[in-house]
């Protein structure tokens, strides 16, 4: 017994080296309970104690690669939003253009469905810029509504673009007149309001309420007649001129425009014809 | 003796927490990883009984692989390198124990025994690591790689903290 004790201690190392060796290979082969034990992984406290704090110095080394990623990513979804808004608003003016109802009156008139790309409201002469141009059959002169009133006129026509002259711009002077009368004045913007707007050189007889619609007179060809413009405001003074002057209330909300639509007369050029004959017969 | 044995306690968890924090996460060409805490298992002092040094080299594999995921990997082959510690360090050191409790390095040793020695330790460390994970996936060319790669990875690390850490007082007997 006492050789027995004295020959293990004497190779104890060799037990003991088979012991944990036996132990290792224990841990390494068998897929006992151990191998997935959580204090035997990665996962136990101090192991993730460990890495969460070393991790939040290593989180720091690759902030450069990241943002570089980040920014590639950012402008890779920046383009495709662009594309794909660029498609979205192709699509509705496909589709504003499928399903605008044009009353009989207004068969002489082809409308263009463009979109607006920039827009000015605070200057004292606004102007619009639109996405269609000489291309698309836009020349200047021909007028521009949205679907609840009168834009304005357009002005200079590029290739794919057009300027359009904002109806809250001075220089535009728009024949109008009182829905349900037949006098007629002049429509002018008074230069620092977006929603408000003159209408001049109204006849003293006219009779009018406050809510009456001031409609397009269809005198000048470059509007069908009856395109919406705004209501009569009720805070309007009379003078006593000859004239009324009163405040509208457009009804196109230019702080919003985004679709529009191009007026297309297409007796625009015979009509032209007709009154420059006139003309002629007149300095005859 | 106090004073070795905290010392060694100190380095030992230091080197366990180089190792898990930014050693493990270093692979050079895909093939070399550096064991640098194994030498802290091969500078123990000589005069310790082989018993300790393999129960002290078990437990650190243990920590290791609880570590890194490896369960049974880095124990194994701690212990084995525990247990081959005395008979390859006397492979290079001819002298008895009469050391004095000195642990194995260039100043005690020599620059030259403590080389081979250091270099040994590494490639055996290696090849018990790499022969174990084998038993997964053998793919001789890569284990070859592997085994080389790691240990000479591991053996220049280790002997540039060698040069470092030694403190120059310790003269060599």
């Amino acid at each position: 017994m006492h050789e027995l004790l004295a020959f293990f201690v004497k190779h104890s190392k060799w037990f003991l080296f088979i012991v944990y060796a036996g132990l290792s290979l224990m841990l390494l082969f068998k897929s006992g309970p151990y191998q997935h034990h959580v204090y035997l992984t990665s996962a136990n406290a101090v192991t993730s104690a460990v890495y969460k704090a070393s991790n939040s110095v290593y989180s720091y080394f690759h902030l450069r690669e990241m943002n570089d990623d980040l920014n590639q990513r950012n402008a890779e979804l920046q383009s495709e939003a662009i594309a794909l808004r660029q498609q979205l608003t192709d699509l509705r003016e496909a589709q504003l253009g499928d399903t605008l109802q044009l009353p009989d009156s207004l068969r002489q008139y082809r409308f263009i469905v463009a979109h607006v790309i920039s827009n000015s409201i605070a200057q004292p002469y606004n102007y619009i810029t639109i996405n269609k141009g000489s291309a698309e059959g836009i020349r200047p002169e021909m007028g521009v509504v949205d679907p609840n009133g009168v834009v304005g006129i357009v002005n200079v026509v590029g290739e794919h673009s057009a300027r359009v002259i904002s109806l809250l711009n001075p220089n535009l002077r728009l024949s109008c007149r009182l829905k349900g009368s037949s006098s007629f004045g002049s429509l002018v913007w008074e230069g620092s309001d977006p929603e408000i707007a003159l209408l001049q050189e109204l006849p003293r007889h006219t009779v009018f309420q406050p809510g009456d619609t001031v409609v397009t007179s269809g005198y000048s060809g470059v509007f069908p007649e009856g395109i919406p413009v705004g209501i009569v405001m009720a805070d309007n003074e009379h003078k006593n001129e000859n004239f009324f002057t009163l405040k509208v209330k457009l009804s196109t909300d230019f702080a919003t425009l985004s679709n529009v639509q191009v007026v297309i007369d297409s007796k625009k050029d015979e009509r032209e014809a007709l009154e420059a004959a006139d003309y002629t017969v007149k300095t005859k | 003796m106090t004073r070795t044995i905290t010392f060694f306690i100190l380095k030992l968890l230091i080197l366990i927490l180089l190792q898990v924090v930014i050693f493990n996460n270093i692979v050079l060409f895909n093939v070399a990883m550096p064991f640098v805490f194994i030498y802290a298992l091969i500078t123990m002092p000589i005069t310790w009984s082989t018993n300790a040094s393999l129960t002290i080299a078990f437990f650190t594999g243990l920590i290791i692989d609880i570590f890194s995921n490896t369960l049974g990997v880095d124990a194994l082959a701690c212990t084995l390198l525990a247990f081959v510690r005395k008979p390859v360090f006397h492979l290079y050191e001819q002298r008895d124990e009469d050391l004095g409790g000195h642990k194995p390095s260039q100043t005690t040793m020599g620059s030259g025994a403590f080389l081979k020695y250091g270099a040994t330790m590494s490639l055996i460390y290696c090849l018990a690591v790499f022969t174990i994970d084998a038993f997964a996936i053998f793919n001789p060319i890569r284990w070859v790689e592997q085994v080389v790669g790691s240990a000479i990875f591991t053996f220049i690390i280790i002997y540039a903290l060698d040069s470092i850490f030694t403190r120059q007082h310790e003269k060599r007997l």
